[in-house]
């Protein structure tokens, strides 16, 4: 196990931020600490670089005990959310900062920062400032400095969260393939599932300052521990007192499902390819549904009808609590 | 203003633009420009002789020396302290900080005449607080330059720190934590990231400071006494010479002070577009 956190507690006055949280983030790999804002992801990024401390408890990187280790002797590479760049250094400077602070040999650096800079697709910008940069070179700018150090742990604290919806999909699925070019050790923040899902391979879900639940994406969407975690993951909508999410609700215009629930077609609403279409039982139960418009166009659903709905067979469902 | 003229209409009434355009040209000529306009005037009433005239006079020199002298003295002290304090009032939490935050402004709200007195009381050789124990060990502080250069510290103290507080406020410590965060130690961090953000800032508060402490006269003159014109600045100097009539030196004399705080603000001036662009 790469990063050991054991215990750790932090409260920000009367607020608890993180409550007794013990986790094991493996060596290699992209692990996810995902949740709503202010659930405390941030924080416990932050104490494992050393930015912040835990009030109780105790971090292990790489077998070294850091626990009392300023965030300078952690050899730990961290990207902000808003890049924190240097603004008055070049690029290549930027690159080069930690480098020079261990005082490596000048053509060694040269090397190194060029090799980096080349890696995240920057090398024409080399002698340009930050400023002259957007977003997204910044960020990526951000991860070579961060890759510079050769750093046990890489950290990312929400590092696509102030771009824009476009270049934060570029981003992540390049973060990914990156990964899997240097294998270091990546820990990233972030409340956006979606993200989580498509890039990591390990999420841990942190909420409320406590760890809902660990595990790969496959075991968090098909499993989830608690339905904080199912609500978080995606949408959920309830048939038959079963927890489902809108695209496992089969549909049809006659009772052919068996343990059917028949209702009328309150709304539908089309998206793009998908049709969401909102189903009032006669149990008095509201149920969402997805499919796709060639789906809708075949079964010509329209509001007012009467259909039949229940869970997809094979779908993950949760018990809806009774009381 | 040069601008003026291809300015978008704006609404308004004309006249009460002009009105209000007057108001401020006149306010600023019959305060400001015309008042300096007469001593350079003044100055150069009989060509360069004037001038000439006050640098020949020995006291004239020596006073000039001695008030360049603890004004750079005082605003390397106030320089060091200055970039400290801000340092910690915008970086650190601890109690007592709102207090040490309203004290800064002190300088700037009591009179120098003040500050000279209470100086004096604390560092006099004879009944001062410390004074007695400094003397007897060889250092005079009241009537001589060590108090001079305080009472000048003292006065422009305010003036690095209000321009560095809010530049380190707005660059906020990202790029601190980053650098830490790369391995850099505290000195590391401040020489190659904090101290090139907020480079312009100290500059612009250092000539603030060198222009307000070649121009003290109250605080100064409190503590430098009257010991035979040994311990008389600048300022102090165009005082002595008006009131004994010599007229045409305490014009110079004024006029190269008034002349070196000019030239500290056009300076700054240069300055600050260079700040704007960054």
């Amino acid at each position: 196990m790469s990063i050991e956190v054991r215990n750790v507690t932090k409260k920000f006055g009367d607020f608890v931020a993180l409550e007794d949280v013990t986790v094991s983030l493996p060596t290699g790999q992209l692990t996810a600490l995902l949740g709503p804002s202010g659930g405390g992801k941030s924080t416990l990024l932050r104490i494992i670089a050393g930015l912040d401390t835990a009030d109780e408890g105790t971090i292990n990187i790489e077998g070294t005990e850091a626990t009392h280790l300023p965030a300078r002797k952690r050899n730990v590479g961290f990207v902000f959310q808003h890049y924190a760049v240097f603004k008055h250094m070049t690029v290549a400077k930027n690159v080069a900062f930690g480098l020079e602070i261990r005082k490596r040999p000048k053509d060694e650096i040269a090397h190194r920062v060029d090799e980096l800079l080349r890696l995240v697709h920057l090398q024409q910008f080399a002698h340009r400032l930050p400023s002259q940069l957007s977003g997204g070179q910044r960020q990526r700018m951000a991860l070579a400095r961060a890759l510079a150090v050769e750093p046990k742990v890489l950290l990312l604290d929400e590092p696509f969260g102030a771009l824009d919806a476009k270049v934060r999909k570029e981003l992540r699925e390049w973060l990914r393939r990156l990964h899997d070019e240097v294998h270091v050790t990546t820990v990233f923040v972030t409340h956006d599932q979606e993200e989580a899902l498509e890039v990591s391979d390990e999420i841990v879900v942190i909420n409320e300052g406590r760890v809902e639940q660990i595990g790969s994406p496959d075991d968090l969407y098909d499993r989830p521990a608690n339905d904080f975690v199912m609500g978080f993951l995606g949408e959920v909508t309830t048939v038959n007192g079963h927890k489902v999410r809108p695209h496992d609700v089969d549909i049809s215009t006659t009772p052919i499902l068996a343990g059917a629930a028949q209702g009328t077609i309150s709304r539908i609403l089309r998206v793009g390819f998908q049709v969401r279409v909102n189903v009032l039982t006669d149990a008095g139960e509201e149920v969402a549904v997805e499919l796709t418009k060639s789906h809708a166009n075949a079964l010509e659903l329209d509001e007012g009808i009467t259909v039949w709905v229940s869970p997809t067979p094979g779908s993950v469902a949760r018990m809806e609590k009774v009381g | 203003m040069a601008s003026a003229g291809v300015q978008a209409p704006r609404d308004g009434i004309p006249w009460v633009k002009w009105l209000m355009r007057l108001l401020v040209i006149g306010y600023l000529f019959f305060l400001v420009a015309w008042p300096t306009s007469l001593v350079a005037k003044n100055t150069f009433a009989n060509g360069f002789q004037g001038i000439s005239d006050a640098l020949d006079d020995p006291d004239v020199v020596h006073a000039l020396q001695l008030s360049g002298q603890v004004a750079v003295a005082a605003v390397l002290i106030n320089l060091l302290f200055g970039v400290g304090v801000s340092l910690l009032l915008v970086r650190f939490d601890f109690p007592g900080k709102r207090i040490l935050n309203a004290l800064i402004d002190v300088p700037l709200a009591v009179s120098p005449v003040v500050v000279g007195l209470a100086l004096v009381l604390v560092y006099n050789g004879r009944y001062g607080w410390f004074g007695p124990w400094l003397e007897d060990n060889g250092l005079q502080v009241v009537f001589a330059k060590p108090g001079m250069i305080m009472a000048t510290a003292f006065v422009a103290l305010p003036l690095v720190i209000r321009e560095v507080v809010p530049v380190l406020e707005e660059m906020g410590d990202d790029q601190e934590q980053a650098a830490r965060s790369l391995g850099a130690n505290a000195w590391q961090t401040f020489r190659r990231v904090t101290l090139p953000g907020i480079k312009w800032a100290i500059v612009y508060g250092v000539v603030l400071s060198l222009a307000r402490s070649l121009g003290e006269f109250g605080a100064v003159k409190v503590v430098a006494g009257n010991v035979g014109g040994e311990t008389t600045t600048a300022p102090v100097l165009v005082q002595q010479k008006y009131q004994n009539f010599q007229q045409e030196t305490a014009y110079s004399v004024a006029f190269m002070l008034a002349f070196a705080a000019v030239l500290c603000l056009i300076v700054v001036a240069l300055l600050r577009p260079k700040e704007a662009k960054k």
